[in-house]
């Protein structure tokens, strides 16, 4: 009796604890300006209009924020900025590019570009180097230079 | 027991310390007893932290809830596995199982190579055994497993404890974390390596060969700790995807990305002397990246959800880091003339060329989720503002850098050391480039227009051609040779160079891959509220409810949907998404149920009751092509332990460009 009570009294926490609300909020005007506000329940990295997280303590309510600020014929940019009154530049997924925060998205592409510009420094410097050691010492080394053959002969052999 | 195995690690400590003294001395005052007596001493250290591990390990068995680690992360009811889990489920355990996975490492070192690198071991076992000696101080002091819960000066027994994470009780979990350690603490070997080597001003490559075979093998532990986690995620959370861009997430990426440059990099100075310095660099940031992720993962500089407690062990992990890395840039600097170029490179079009922008793109890409990850700390710290950096700056970002990557990958092998000429370039990439675009017009014939999809599937195809023609054109030239079948003789293609051809296995694993998460971008999803008999549709699938179920047994409690699947039509199975909750720790989780195809799989989440607990809500997904990132994995695996067998024929790299220089410097192989 006490086990069968306890199974029901469990169950029931079961249901209370795992019931959810449905989300069906993701409407167009969600996807749009939702794209481009973080989901702030700090267990994913999406926006508020891709979080998968079902009853999402933060999309959820984002999302039906969302819709009445759109059936207010808010503009997408108007429900962003709405979002950041009331959060911060936190609630954007990514910070505007201006002052520091345009670094975000800058740097990667500063760092490819100082890439590149390493590699053509070193190539030229590699080739300016091995044409000056070619012209320094033109002549061969005899020794060197039959060790050489050895290996290109062994190298062929194998080959075949 | 709790006081041996804490006795145990503090001896541990001591007998690390020695063996770096002892080898260093030993090497210093040319003392060949103090040398050994070191070496002997990294086999003690192993064995004390196997002692300390035991006695954990014992604990969490028998339930030794008087231990506060034990009665954090382990219950009664918990399966034996899972309790033996619960070995890494916690910030101390994990540090022990760290320090573990590192004895044993020096060990089978010391063992191995004792002989063969006399003259670098001293140093190999100081940079080990400081590492070592360094996690055993934070599992000594501040992090220790073997703490008591005490109560007035009383040691307290909680008759249970709160059971491991539900989350993390899934089979891949018993899995992913020993592979994730094996990959972060496996780097500490080629690392020591190489700084043996630069302390020592090794002559030759034989330390190279050494240091890449354990890179090839950490390599893989790391990427198969990767792709279990992802794998996790998939199968567990229930949200349908495999990565999130979670801090902990792009950690256990970073020293993956910079060990997948150095393996590349490093051809370049087996075969040309070349790239000395930035072979050392990159080996010592996948070393110090490692430390820098469990630094990420341990002190809650950034949030993340996988992330253990915070703890007070930053300040140690980050004064290591510090010290680490000005050790390795003086070190470096001081012996930059040991580590000039033997060689020139002669063209830009060249496939030393290749490897410098693989090398960029893969740095670059790494810098990336490094910059992204620790972007809202910087950005805080010098504006005091709080912003967010989600999956929109990751995606928009990395997409770019990933495709051109594969690009790189295709081009790679088309292009010919030394230097091509256009004539040859024009023939390598014809079909090549043909078959790419062939690729995008036929998508494009079927209504797809996704420029990223459109993009990636015509370079998948590019490296798929050059990778199958490099196959054939060698398998045709040796079965005409050897009158063997083209089968027969692409085994003997393999075998001849293990190391080249395993490494196009892996490319072409990588390009499984890159389908694979190309498929996402053509995801479906629906949001289903159902009661028994309810009929719904995703894509082409009808989802029919047959039952709702609800049960419990000694770990938890579960509500479970038996859902009918039509495809076109036609039934092709049951699915029976399910939802428990955890009654330790009173936490609910998703057991997702998937139906696997090459093609797309269809994934049905439980997510829970509705409102009035009258409906179930369901999560339907449709992945298209998932199941190709599972592939991909194995055949990355396969390519790998390819890569690994010895080549039947031992192959010499002559390095031409120095005929006539005659340097002393560079021995002729032989």
């Amino acid at each position: 009796m006490y086990r069968w009570k306890t199974s029901v009294l469990l169950l029931f926490i079961v249901g209370v604890s795992i019931a959810q609300t449905s989300d069906s909020t993701v409407t167009p005007a969600v996807q749009r300006a939702g794209s481009k506000l973080a989901c702030l329940c700090g267990g994913c990295h999406n926006t508020i209009a891709n979080c998968p997280m079902l009853g999402c303590h933060y999309a959820v309510p984002a999302r039906e924020k969302v819709n009445k600020l759109a059936q207010e014929s808010k503009s997408d940019e108007e429900i962003v900025q709405a979002f950041v009154r009331e959060t911060g530049i936190q609630a954007l997924a990514v910070p505007p590019a201006t002052g520091f925060n345009s670094l975000l998205m800058r740097m990667p592409w500063v760092v490819i570009a100082l890439g590149l510009l390493a590699i053509a420094w070193f190539v030229r410097r590699q080739r300016s180097q091995g044409t000056a050691q070619a012209n320094a010492s033109p002549e061969m080394d005899p020794a060197v230079l039959s060790r050489y053959r050895e290996n290109i002969e062994k190298d062929v052999s194998r080959l075949d | 027991m709790e006081n041996l195995g804490a006795l145990a690690l503090l001896l541990a400590f001591c007998f690390a310390i020695y063996a770096v003294l002892g080898s260093l001395v030993g090497r210093w005052k040319k003392k060949p007893f103090l040398t050994v007596s070191a070496e002997r001493a990294v086999f003690v250290v192993w064995g004390l932290v196997a002692i300390a591990s035991s006695i954990l390990v014992y604990a969490l068995m028998a339930g030794d809830f008087r231990l506060a680690y034990v009665a954090a992360h382990s219950n009664k009811s918990m399966p034996f596995y899972y309790k033996f889990a619960s070995w890494w489920g916690g910030q101390e355990g994990s540090l022990l199982f760290w320090t573990f996975l590192l004895s044993t490492y020096s060990v089978i070192v010391v063992w191995s190579s004792r002989k063969t690198f006399r003259d670098m071991m001293p140093w190999i076992i100081a940079v080990l055994m400081t590492t070592a000696a360094f996690f055993l101080l934070l599992i000594t002091v501040p992090m220790s497993p073997f703490n008591v819960l005490t109560l007035n000066k009383g040691i307290q027994d909680m008759g249970d404890g709160q059971g491991l994470n539900p989350l993390l009780q899934y089979w891949t979990m018993v899995i992913h974390p020993p592979m994730l350690y094996l990959g972060y603490v496996g780097f500490t070997v080629p690392f020591a390596f190489a700084i043996a080597s630069l302390i020592t001003k090794q002559p030759g490559d034989k330390w190279i060969m050494q240091t890449r075979r354990w890179t090839l093998v950490t390599w893989l532990f790391q990427s198969t700790g990767v792709l279990l986690g992802a794998g996790w995620a998939y199968a567990v959370l229930g949200w349908g995807g495999y990565w999130g861009w979670d801090p902990v997430e792009n950690a256990s990426l970073l020293p993956w990305i910079t060990a997948t440059a150095f393996l590349h990099s490093v051809m370049m100075q087996e075969k040309k002397g070349m790239m000395k310095v930035w072979n050392m660099v990159l080996i010592s940031a996948t070393f110090f990246l490692c430390i820098f992720g469990t630094t990420l993962t341990r002190t809650g500089i950034v949030s993340s959800v996988h992330a253990f407690a915070q703890s007070n062990i930053g300040k140690y992990l980050v004064t290591f880091l510090a010290i680490g890395i000005a050790g390795v840039v003086y070190l470096i600097l001081d012996r930059l003339e040991y580590l000039k170029s033997e060689t020139h490179l002669e063209s830009v079009v060249s496939r030393e060329s290749s490897f410098l922008f693989n090398n960029l793109i893969l740095l670059a890409s790494c810098f990336a989720i490094l910059w992204g990850t620790l972007f809202p700390v910087i950005s805080e710290a010098v504006t005091g503002d709080k912003i967010s950096v989600d999956r929109p700056f990751f995606e928009r970002v990395n997409i770019p850098i990933g495709l051109f990557l594969l690009f790189l990958t295709g081009v790679g092998p088309l292009v010919a050391w030394r230097r091509s000429s256009l004539d040859s370039l024009r023939r390598a990439f014809l079909w090549p480039t043909v078959s790419g675009l062939a690729v995008i017009g036929i998508l494009m014939g079927f209504g797809v227009r996704h420029f990223y999809a459109l993009v990636s599937f015509g370079l998948c195809m590019f490296v798929t051609w050059t990778v199958i023609s490099e196959f054939y054109k060698g398998s045709r030239s040796i079965s005409q040779r050897m009158n063997k079948n083209l089968a027969a003789a692409a085994f003997e293609l393999t075998w001849r160079n293990t190391r080249r051809y395993g490494g196009y296995i892996v490319h072409m694993g990588i390009v499984l891959m890159f389908i694979g998460f190309t498929g996402s971008a053509f995801n479906q999803d629906a949001t289903l509220e159902v009661d028994t008999g309810t009929v719904s549709h995703i894509g082409h699938y009808e989802l029919r409810i047959a039952d709702l179920q609800q049960g419990e047994n000694d770990n938890y409690a579960w509500h479970k949907a038996v859902i009918q699947v039509s495809k076109d039509g036609s039934p092709i199975g049951t699915l029976e998404p399910e939802r428990r909750l955890y009654k330790a720790s009173k936490q609910p989780t998703s057991e997702v149920s998937i139906r696997r195809r090459i093609n797309e799989d269809l994934y049905l989440n439980f997510a829970g009751m509705s409102n009035d607990n009258s409906k179930a809500v369901i999560q339907a997904f449709v992945f298209p092509l998932v199941s190709c990132i599972w592939m991909g994995y194995w055949v990355l695996f396969f390519g790998t332990l390819v890569c690994m067998v010895p080549p039947k024929v031992k192959l010499a790299y002559a390095r031409t460009e120095v005929v006539g220089v005659a340097r002393k410097n560079v021995p002729v192989e032989n």
